[in-house]
């Protein structure tokens, strides 16, 4: 048990002291510093959220839409940014194998940690201010939500355990991945509810496993006042799958990765 | 304290590969200070980076039972755009150790002044030499790697190193690849002759001096 805690507490120092390098790497100490970090969701959601409000008018399918732009832009930014994140994360950060207690899962997890907190902040303050201006429910179910949140953030650090060994693989990987997380946009579930789709349309959507997590945030948010479905075994079962094979493939490529 | 059993590395090279280690068996008890000799691009780098774990061996184990630091040369181990103190924050952090008592350390063995302020990309070899010593000296490890790097230091420099590793942790195991038939005659009591993927060890350094001259 002891040997289970002293690793415990090597794993805890490791992951902070890997966070403050990559937010001192990434955002310095200048200005507001880390706390750009939540920035850029922030304003994704913030200008969209304007941007459709003007475009559709203040409701859509009877829930605010500034509300609905902003809760799915940000999992969209947390979604985009962490599997940009990781690719090639192996070859960027060679360095750190100099360090025998740092794992490679270390540096791919708090990539992705660092994309959540960030996210997370964001979440938090545009939705305090959006309920301060009455554009923005109160929560109906805060544990649906935060599920919601749990699933998304699990389906998306499990594609990112995929996606950084294969990256170092193959070089088109790298130009491939930002026009497929475009394209899949509307299979993600952000910008629609499965119910406003066609029966067929829905039928499709069932694969998805961020549907099923936003349809669960949405109700989170909304309640009663959206038709939500979600079926959790989707993003469940799909994260276990990613993350078994992303395991694996990290594996394999630590034991060939070449450190200069 | 190290074993290395059977230890191979090869790496891709076209549609091939390229065999840099082909077997390779060394241990390494506490207090020995082992020399690795060899022409360039023989894997002395390689035998160094597979001891200290940045690498994997192709196939074979290697079995450490102490503290071994990663390997002092001449890149790699930084990160260059974060500056000398920030380096010094972060292997601090990793080793669990107190800043204050590094960084203190770190300025009085490095000598480098306002210079630690300076991300270390911006460091000459004999600056990045200086502070990868310093901050491996800082934490006591059992084992230290040392990959040429002693040599690209002035008389100054060499005088501390020599007292901080030779003298001081003279209890430490020690192994030192270098080109210098004067520094490994001075400092190694054995010697480990690469050469084709192989490695022989020599009990008796000037012998294995003799062998490697005559590679």
């Amino acid at each position: 048990m002891s040997s289970f805690a002293a690793g415990w507490r090597i794993q805890r120092r490791v992951i902070g002291a890997l966070m403050i390098r990559e937010l001192v790497t990434r955002f310095g100490r200048e200005n507001i510093g880390f706390l750009w970090m939540m920035v850029e969701p922030l304003l994704f959601a913030g200008l969209v959220g304007i941007l459709w409000r003007y475009m559709k008018g203040p409701e859509m399918h009877g829930v605010s839409v500034v509300a609905f732009v902003a809760s799915g832009y940000i999992p969209l930014t947390l979604f985009r940014n962490s599997v940009g994140r990781s690719i090639r994360v192996f070859s960027v950060n060679g360095s750190l194998m100099y360090h025998r207690q740092i794992k490679v899962l270390d540096f791919i997890f708090v990539r992705f940690l660092i994309e959540m907190i960030g996210a997370m902040m964001a979440f938090l303050l545009i939705g305090t201010l959006l309920i301060f201006f009455d554009l923005f429910p109160v929560p109906a179910d805060l544990g649906a939500l935060l599920a919601g949140w749990f699933f998304f953030c699990l389906f998306t650090f499990s594609l990112c355990l995929v996606l950084a060994p294969l990256s170092e693989l193959s070089d088109a990987l790298e130009k491939l991945v930002p026009v497929t997380t475009y394209v899949m946009i509307p299979f993600s579930g952000v910008f629609n509810m499965t119910s406003w789709l066609t029966p067929q349309a829905q039928k499709v959507m069932y694969y998805s496993p961020f549907v099923h997590s936003m349809e669960l945030m949405r109700y989170g948010i909304f309640g009663s006042r959206i038709d939500a479905q979600w079926d959790i075994f989707v993003p469940f079962a799909a994260s276990i799958l990613f993350l078994l094979i992303g395991l694996a493939l990290c594996r394999r490529i630590r034991r060939h990765l070449v450190v200069e | 304290m190290i074993h290395c059993e059977r230890v191979t590395k090869s790496y891709p090279m076209g549609a091939g590969r390229k065999h840099v280690l082909r077997g390779v068996d060394l241990t390494v008890e506490r207090g020995d200070h082992v020399g690795f000799l060899g022409r360039n691009g023989a894997g002395k780098t390689t035998l160094i980076k597979l001891i200290a774990g940045v690498e994997l061996p192709t196939s074979g184990r290697i079995r450490r039972e102490r503290s071994v630091s990663w390997p002092l040369g001449f890149g790699g181990g930084f990160q260059g755009s974060l500056t000398g103190y920030d380096n010094a924050r972060f292997i601090s952090r990793i080793y669990g150790l107190q800043y204050s008592q590094i960084r203190d350390f770190v300025e009085d063995f490095s000598e480098l002044g306002v210079q630690l302020k300076m991300p270390v990309k911006t460091y000459s070899s004999g600056m990045r030499a200086r502070l990868a010593f310093a901050l491996s000296l800082a934490i006591e490890f059992d084992c230290y790697l040392i990959d040429e790097v002693i040599m690209v230091g002035d008389q100054n420099f060499l005088k501390k190193c020599h007292y901080e590793l030779f003298e001081k942790r003279r209890d430490r195991a020690l192994i030192f690849a270098s080109h210098s038939a004067e520094l490994v005659r001075e400092f190694c009591d054995r010697a480990l002759v690469i050469e084709q993927g192989h490695a022989t060890l020599y009990p008796d350094v000037n012998e294995a001096l003799d062998v490697y001259a005559a590679l």
